[in-house]
């Protein structure tokens, strides 16, 4: 594998993302500003606002990165280039990942830090916090897999539409378990097995979508 | 012979298109001209060379290496263009330049500065601004500054302007001026092939119908216009082909003529009124007419 051409594509692709990435990371920074305000009603709003940053991001860089290079038939232009499709995909991947992770982590992080330092805010909701930002990127990382496998925005759509679904029936649930609720209310964070056990599945349907996604890519037999 | 590129039983089977048994060398240092009607397998032949598509069976060697397996080894060394290939429209042609230069070693500034100028190209315009026929060069100047040993052109004139045209012909002129390098360049225009190559291979519905050297096409194939007498019947004489009839007239071709032809078509009783050179053009429709006759038997 030719990792100074996978490092190549990568720094073109973030190149390419870098007012999405700055206007979405600026986002992500107004929406944790809004969440921690002492209004119980300006504070959801920035939790809407949060997710909703989460999701609109996660789909305008799958459609612009992944998506977009087939329909605007630059996707010929990479691959004249000197690689092949597996090291394509691995650089697609990491750059989406990327892209997405950084107003992710300022999402995640501003959330955590400001639980802390406010004493407002329980420091027992961040385990809660946790799961549900990860439970985003898993949702993302199942779009990004299905964006690169299929190739077609009416899938990825589908997808997003399904795991927006599912996002809101887990909070629904999640936040009702007596022992869950019991923890957010509290000053001290509980890892307990049903928080730990949610996070592993979190981080192996993250792992798994990327592998499947390279798997598939390396059983193409035409790539444009 | 030295091969750039060796392609040997290659088949793809698509849905609605079979690409049957494809065989097709091109010497180091020569130009190929392929010619073929829209759908014809063109595309599909250069994009399997460059390990973009797997051939379901057959064998790929270009510049020395088995492709797919070492494809992108050998895009190091080649230069491809396919006129459904695109540049990144938010960005500059200056910013392409940047990144082909950080992969390619072979990039060479000077020759870069040469075609921009004499391409009429601006290196700060964005390629969202760019005609047709300045992003055709635009690419172009991508894939010749890198000096690749073998270019891959699939349908470069196609659209364009006579005068791009000419720019676009005239450059490849000049990069085949230097005899180390291979060119395949495909194109439905046959004045365009004609021009720059040495050897020229015909293809339609997925399948080789001729490949022959330029010059071999032009002096054998001839069209004889004919008179006939009633009731006349064209012999069965290889490489001919009857193009058209009328009334008492008739037009045929023929792929191997030399003068014993027009004998055995006076030995019928016709009057050969006339032996004429066909363009290549004509060569090419009447090769792809009888491939088609021979298919649908």
């Amino acid at each position: 594998m030719n990792l100074q051409m996978v490092g190549t594509l990568f720094l073109k692709d973030l190149f390419l993302s870098r007012r999405m990435l700055f206007s979405y990371s600026l986002a992500a920074i107004a929406s944790v500003a809004i969440l921690m305000a002492p209004d119980k009603t300006i504070s959801f709003v920035g939790l809407i606002l949060a997710l909703t940053v989460a999701i609109g991001m996660g789909m305008h860089m799958i459609g612009e990165l992944v998506l977009e290079e087939r329909k605007n038939q630059t996707l010929a232009f990479v691959m004249s280039l000197p690689t092949n499709a597996i090291e394509y995909t691995l650089a697609k991947i990491s750059v989406v990942l990327a892209t997405y992770a950084i107003p992710w982590s300022v999402l995640i992080v501003g959330s955590l830090v400001l639980t802390l330092a406010l004493p407002s805010a329980k420091d027992g909701s961040i385990p809660g916090t946790l799961i549900i930002f990860l439970l985003l990127l898993a949702s993302f990382s199942i779009q990004l897999a299905t964006a690169v496998i299929s190739e077609s925005m009416g899938a990825t759509i589908a997808v997003m539409v399904g795991g927006n679904v599912f996002l809101n029936l887990f909070m629904m649930k999640f936040f009702q378990v007596p022992e869950i609720v019991e923890a957010t209310k509290s000053d001290t964070i509980t890892w307990s097995g049903l928080v730990l056990s949610t996070i592993g599945i979190e981080i192996a349907v993250v792992l798994i979508s990327v592998l499947l996604a390279f798997y598939i890519q390396s059983k193409k037999r035409s790539f444009v | 012979m030295n091969c750039a590129i060796a392609i040997n039983e290659v088949s793809k089977r698509y849905k609605h298109f079979l690409l049957d048994r494809i065989n097709l060398l091109v010497e180091q240092g020569t130009v190929m001209g392929l010619i073929g009607p829209n759908g014809a397998g063109k595309s599909t032949i250069m994009r399997i060379m460059l390990g973009l598509i797997q051939a379901d069976s057959g064998t790929v060697n270009i510049l020395g290496r088995s492709i797919p397996a070492n494809a992108s080894q050998a895009k190091q060394e080649i230069g491809y263009y396919s006129e459904d290939m695109r540049m990144y429209n938010k960005e500059t042609l200056g910013w392409h330049m940047q990144l082909v230069r950080s992969i390619y070693p072979s990039w060479d500034e000077q020759y870069a500065k040469e075609l921009l100028d004499r391409f009429g190209l601006i290196e700060s315009q964005k390629v969202k601004g760019l005609s047709h026929g300045q992003r055709v060069k635009s690419h172009l100047l991508l894939v010749f500054a890198r000096r690749p040993k073998l270019l891959v052109l699939d349908e470069p004139t196609t659209g364009l302007d006579p005068v791009a045209r000419h720019e676009i012909l005239s450059e490849l002129m000049r990069v085949i001026e230097d005899d180390t390098r291979t060119i395949l360049f495909s194109s439905h225009n046959t004045q365009d092939v004609e021009q720059i190559s040495d050897n020229i291979t015909f293809i339609d519905r997925g399948r080789m119908i001729a490949s022959d050297n330029r010059d071999e096409f032009m002096n054998h194939w001839r069209r004889i216009r004919l008179q006939v007498p009633p009731q006349w019947e064209m012999p069965k004489l290889p490489g001919i082909k009857l193009e058209t009839s009328f009334r008492n007239y008739r037009t045929l071709s023929h792929s191997q003529f030399d003068e014993s032809i027009s004998q055995s078509l006076q030995a019928t009783g016709a009057d050969v009124e006339a032996v004429e050179r066909m363009t290549l053009e004509e060569i090419f429709v009447s090769s792809v007419m009888r491939g088609r006759e021979g298919q649908d038997r």
